[in-house]
């Protein structure tokens, strides 16, 4: 079947079947492997992606669901400044260790401060709920996104 | 390959062409909104496979929610999220918002939908409490026409609903709730997210000018079968001032239905006294503003 999307800010026309899972789409058909495969029930968020600005597990979605959203995947984010200022601080912050779990928590932090450029402490918790690290301990993850709401702040002051 | 096996998958563009699907099929039809259920369902077992998949989860007719009068209406594509932060559910059901801001976590809610949890009939469903305690009801596409179901007799038992083939959840209609009635939602879990539900507690309740109880609903979830309220249990407390002897004695009304209904299982010496002292803690703040 052909499913007509946006995907990382450019239309595309994917021929594939639609019961495939959005994940296996994004990193096989299209060669994506920003996207990782975890636990692959929904829990550990490594397959974040965005559709139509709001974060979800590509493991639980099917491709055929994507037809005339908007997908946002990690290497979409990347060609962002917001992308650019939340990598930065992650890695400024010790926020990656492996980094298995990284493209997910961006695409999180992404979501949440695409649409609240000033959350809380509690909101910004709220939000990576869904994502699982194994190694940071979590607070570093956190104040990077406290970082970035910040830097990001200052440059929508400029 | 995760591909869900099925003879077909069918994405109608509005419900009109899925009505004339429908009255030209005769094959089984299983129904894809969120799909956070369905998909991992298939994972373990290829149960669709002689099922034709249709994908409601993008049909403008069935999302959002809206106010009809004195109800509130659901569409069958609605997430949790949009539940969660609907203005219309927590100015007239806070106790259903609070549901759905529990399940899973921020990245399911976005996309698994409070009729998918309904029609799963999960024994550890998260929002069935509050909908039993809301007296939901839901409108079903069968045959051609729009028919109400009351809540209660569409699930069955754990996992089984009592849904025709081709029967679609189009929308949930609930009561809307006095602004003044008090609500509250607890969800026990191992965890702060992505938990199962171990236990859930809904309730409502409004007092008159002299505090006398006028409405009051309460129950359990992931306790019983299916969703049940009780009137002997819900009796306790209207008509009377709310107390301590009164709360007390709906949390040992309503944890003795644990083994009343649901039989002694080896979770029942966990699950009710947990029951008795969650209700008791649960009330005590809602209505009498103290922590037990």
């Amino acid at each position: 079947m052909k499913i007509d999307f946006t995907l990382n800010n450019k239309h595309i026309t994917l021929d594939t079947e639609p019961t495939k899972r959005l994940v296996d789409a994004i990193r096989d058909d299209l060669s994506l492997t920003g996207t990782k495969i975890g636990c692959e029930v929904g829990e550990c968020g490594a397959c974040t992606v965005v559709i139509d600005g709001e974060a979800v597990t590509s493991c639980l979605v099917l491709v055929g669901q994507v037809q005339g959203k908007n997908v946002l995947t990690i290497e979409g984010l990347s060609e962002l400044e917001i992308g650019r200022i939340l990598q930065k601080c992650f890695v400024e912050n010790g926020a990656v260790q492996c980094g298995f779990c990284t493209p997910g928590m961006l695409m999180s932090a992404y979501a949440l401060l695409n649409k609240n450029q000033n959350p809380s402490k509690e909101e910004i918790k709220e939000a990576m709920s869904g994502n699982l690290c194994r190694c940071t301990g979590y607070v570093p993850i956190l104040n990077s996104i406290e970082k970035a709401k910040d830097e990001l702040k200052t440059l929508s002051k400029k | 390959m995760n591909n869900v096996k099925c003879k077909k998958y069918f994405r109608p563009e509005t419900l009109l062409e899925l009505k004339d699907f429908l009255k030209n099929t005769s094959e089984n039809v299983s129904y894809i909104a969120g799909g956070t259920d369905l998909i991992l369902h298939a994972r373990e077992k290829d149960i669709y496979e002689n099922n034709i998949i249709v994908d409601i989860f993008n049909l403008k007719e069935l999302k959002g929610i809206k106010e009809e009068g004195d109800k509130i209406v659901i569409g069958a594509g609605a997430t949790h999220t949009d539940v969660e932060q609907s203005d219309i559910v927590n100015k007239y059901a806070k106790v259903l918002a609070l549901a759905c801001r529990s399940v899973g976590s921020v990245l399911i809610r976005n996309h698994s939908t409070l009729c998918g949890n309904i029609c799963n009939a999960s024994p550890a469903g998260d929002s069935l409490s509050s909908l039993a305690v809301l007296g939901a009801k839901l409108r079903v596409l069968r045959d051609d026409k729009i028919i109400e179901l009351d809540f209660f007799d569409v699930i069955d038992k754990p996992e089984v609903n009592k849904l025709q083939n081709k029967d679609l959840v189009v929308e949930i209609v609930i009561n809307k709730l006095d602004e003044n009635v008090k609500c509250d939602f607890f969800k026990l879990g191992r965890r702060k997210a992505l938990a199962i539900s171990r236990m859930t507690i809904s309730t409502i309740c409004k007092t008159d000018e002299s505090g006398n109880v006028v409405l009051f609903n309460i129950t359990c979830g992931a306790t019983f079968p299916k969703p049940m309220t009780f009137e002997d249990v819900n009796n306790i407390l209207i008509g009377k001032k709310p107390s301590k002897e009164l709360i007390d004695e709906v949390a040992k009304k309503l944890s003795d239905k644990i083994p009343e209904i649901a039989g002694i299982r080896k979770s029942t010496a966990y699950k009710q006294p947990v029951c008795e002292k969650m209700v008791k803690r649960v009330l005590s703040k809602m209505l009498l503003n103290e922590e037990v």
